[in-house]
């Protein structure tokens, strides 16, 4: 059957596609980075005390406050997103979701597991006996909620296995015959405990200059899970590199050229934010490590449209204008930043009250 | 007919969606009457300098934050992909008309976070005047909130204008936008009351729980009045054929007006009982009691809600089988099996015309029918009716039965379809 005879028709934007890419693009980020730190620091918490036993507790309950933050700006962070991509991919998106259904649908209630898992995990009263059991809850929770993610997306880029439906009704689809999605469920992940343990570094640096004396040893910790991490995932990017079809780098086209510069561009700037992290200039790395995951997201970005240029081009969207809706949007966004602002700066400059 | 269909044999005909929405936005409405109720609250203890009810105002907030932050926050998400997979044509009007709504919400949705964890984590760091501006920044968001989805939810009932001008400004400030707008927020103020019972009946201090299933109590009695008044006007809104549907119309929300008519007196009589002095282990079992006549309650409504937009989807423009309106004359002639994009059985054999018949079923029934489950079961409704009713049943289709969309194949897939009914549901 001819895949694109499956693809639904979409329906109209109501502004150029540009602007919507653009938030797709920048609330994907912000997504990412707060995933990263999510199951970041929820896998070192989890994993170090296998080593180094109980003298990683007092860094597990620090971990352990603001684990649950640091879930619901991941969730919240990934609704944005999410409505983003279904506006310019929706005909994608959606079907793929149809076929995987009742893994999509699961997720949510996974979510909500590993979220009060994590609750648990905080007013325990000891991060040992139950508290591991907690947490070992909420990453494995968290890391099967991302392969599920990972095959949607794997799905919703490749409709040539979309027939597999005429034999599988019932939303069981699942893609592991992809080549690229074991590695790249596994680059994602790497970068996650990477970036997790560099939020740990600059969470302890803030501390730290907000007159704490404790913090050194886990600046130090956090910036070593950053660079070895990092060092693993070089091996992970490669294997994802090999496994993508050639087109997808091929610099003989436009989408390969920019893959490629990116992917370039991203190397040359994670080698000096793990210098820095090894030299403890903190603030720097993040500096440099947060330019990377920007450049992953849009590499990204260019990867989804090449995989989707046999089938779809986001001129092809149509467009029926209607742009007071979106500046009210921008109107409401700028008065948000500034409620936040205002709220985490009274937070900040705070004091006990008796 | 655009988007392949999810096989959600028992769980389909709407139970999925019924129960996950209904939960979801019991809670959704706490989020927004409990916000008001959380700073109010804090107000009042500081009015009456009473540490009992400040303390109690912190525990409250733990519940409110870990039932609304992580359950609520999520079958909110969950609830969209849900209705994305079983009615995804649907969702994506509606996401692609407002999406710049559903964006605005977003941002609400993140003011809400920040400053509900501010609220909870700094009872005893910031000013009481800070803290209680934070509490206000929360609630403000929070019915922000419900005002954005409000006018996305109500569209789908009544679109307006919309359906000739596609403006969005029509679609969202429809012709029910307002009494729903106060009809939720009403609710969600008499929700918070509910939901105070709960945590009021927890408190070890008999007089301070007293003081807090009283002050609770009026959280539910006081705006109930214009609870109903809102009600009203919501119904005088209501298009004609909407209201026809609901209230004469459709059988099976006769149970669902019934429940709603017979919770109004029990809430109104649960919380006078409340406001009596008892023992802690009977009031915590009336406010669970109490909890759960909301819930029936308010999931009453939004069943007759759901119901009332019968046989569309979006009222006016899209049929419950994702069929537009203004499709129906072209798909009759071209045939459901020609201009779906999700059949493998387009050419109709002796071989495969039982095939061709379920995917018939799947494409124009399922959205609305179950099989062999608890909402609107196929099998059951066939074995109801003789193979005559049941040719009686697809003829007055969209007519006699305006809770049913018109048929919308040619005749042969008719044949098809009522084989496949007559041959297979029948017999499972």
């Amino acid at each position: 059957m001819d895949p694109v005879s499956l693809i639904p028709t979409p329906d109209a934007i109501p502004v150029h596609w540009f602007w919507l890419h653009l938030l797709l693009t920048v609330t994907t980020f912000l997504h990412f980075v707060a995933m990263n730190i999510m199951l970041g620091t929820g896998f070192i918490a989890f994993s170090s005390p296998f080593w180094r036993g109980d003298d990683v507790m007092p860094l597990n309950t620090h971990i352990s406050k603001t684990l649950p933050y640091s879930i619901a700006f991941t969730i919240n962070l990934g609704v944005a997103p999410l409505l983003f991509l279904q506006v310019l991919y929706g005909q994608f998106f959606y079907t793929s979701s149809i076929l995987m259904g009742v893994y999509w649908l699961s997720i949510f209630g996974i979510l909500i597991v590993s979220y009060y898992a994590a609750y648990a995990y905080r007013l325990a009263d000891d991060r040992g006996g139950m508290g591991r059991l907690y947490i070992a809850a909420t990453v494995i929770l968290l890391l099967g909620v991302s392969i599920l993610f990972s095959n949607n997306v794997s799905i919703m880029q490749m409709p040539e296995i979309w027939s597999n439906y005429f034999a599988n009704r019932g939303g069981w689809m699942l893609n592991f015959s992809d080549p690229a999605l074991l590695p790249r469920y596994l680059h994602f992940m790497a970068s996650a405990v990477a970036i997790g343990g560099l939020a740990i570094a600059l969470y302890f640096e803030i501390l730290k200059r907000r007159g704490a004396t404790d913090g050194d040893e886990w600046i130090k910790l956090g910036c070593n899970w950053f660079t070895y991490a990092t060092i693993v995932n070089f091996a992970f990017g490669f294997w994802f590199l090999g496994a993508l079809p050639e087109v997808a780098y091929n610099p003989a086209t436009l989408g390969g050229k920019l893959f490629f510069i990116l992917i370039v561009a991203s190397v040359a700037t994670i080698v000096p934010s793990v210098a820095y992290a090894q030299t403890g200039k903190i603030f720097h790395a993040t500096g440099w490590a947060l330019t990377t995951v920007l450049l992953m997201t849009l590499s990204r970005d260019i990867l989804r449209l090449t995989y989707l240029k046999p089938y779809f081009s986001l001129s092809d969207l149509p467009q029926v204008s209607q742009y007071s809706p979106f500046i009210v949007f921008l109107l409401a966004a700028l008065g948000g930043v500034y409620l936040v602002g205002w709220m985490l700066k009274t937070v900040w400059n705070s004091k006990e009250v008796a | 007919m655009n988007y392949p269909v999810w096989q959600l044999e028992f769980l389909g005909g709407g139970f999925l969606i019924a129960v996950i929405a209904i939960i979801h936005v019991y809670v959704a409405q706490f989020a927004v009457g409990g916000g008001l109720f959380l700073v109010l609250t804090e107000h009042f203890g500081h009015h009456r300098n009473d540490q009992g009810i400040l303390d109690y105002v912190k525990k409250h907030t733990k519940f409110f934050l870990l039932l609304t932050m992580v359950f609520g926050a999520l079958t909110g998400v969950g609830i969209w992909s849900t209705i994305s997979l079983l009615n995804p044509s649907a969702t994506s009007v509606l996401i692609h008309t407002f999406v710049f709504a559903w964006g605005t919400e977003w941002v609400f949705f993140v003011t809400e976070i920040v400053s509900l964890f501010i609220y909870f984590y700094t009872f005893d760091r910031l000013s009481k005047r800070n803290h209680l501006i934070i509490g206000w920044i929360y609630f403000g968001a929070a019915w922000m909130s419900l005002f954005v989805i409000n006018g996305i939810i109500d569209f789908m009932l009544t679109p307006g204008a919309w359906i000739e001008n596609h403006n969005f400004w029509s679609g969202f400030f429809n012709p029910t936008f307002w009494p729903a707008l106060f009809f939720r927020t009403f609710l969600s103020v008499m929700i918070a009351g509910l939901f105070g019972f709960l945590t009021a009946s927890f408190l070890k201090d008999a007089k301070l729980r007293t003081t807090m299933l009283r002050y609770s109590a009026k959280w539910l009695l006081v705006p109930f009045i214009l609870f109903l008044a809102s009600t009203w006007w919501y119904r005088a809104a209501l298009p004609p054929h909407v209201e026809e549907i609901i209230f004469q119309k459709m059988p099976q929300l006769r149970n669902a007006i019934t429940i709603f008519m017979a919770c109004s007196p029990l809430l109104i009589l649960g919380g006078l009982i409340m406001a009596i002095k008892m023992p802690s282990s009977l009031s915590r079992s009336m406010a669970a009691v109490m909890l759960v006549i909301g819930l029936m309650y308010f999931g009453a409504f939004e069943f007759l809600r759901e119901g009332g937009r019968r046989p569309y989807i979006i009222y006016d423009y899209m049929y419950s089988n994702s069929i537009l309106k203004t499709d129906v004359t072209n798909v009759a002639q071209a045939g459901v099996l020609q201009e779906g994009k999700w059949i493998e059985n387009r050419h109709v054999t002796k071989d495969n015309y039982r095939e061709a018949g379920r995917e018939l079923f799947d494409v124009l029934c399922l959205s609305c029918h179950s099989v062999g489950g608890p909402l609107n079961d196929i099998n059951q409704q066939v074995r109801m009716s003789s193979p005559e009713e049941l040719e009686l049943i697809f003829a007055t289709m969209g007519q006699e039965r305006p809770y049913m969309p018109p048929f919308p194949g040619n005749e042969m897939e008719k044949e098809l379809l009522i084989d496949y009914l007559n041959n297979v549901m029948r017999k499972e």
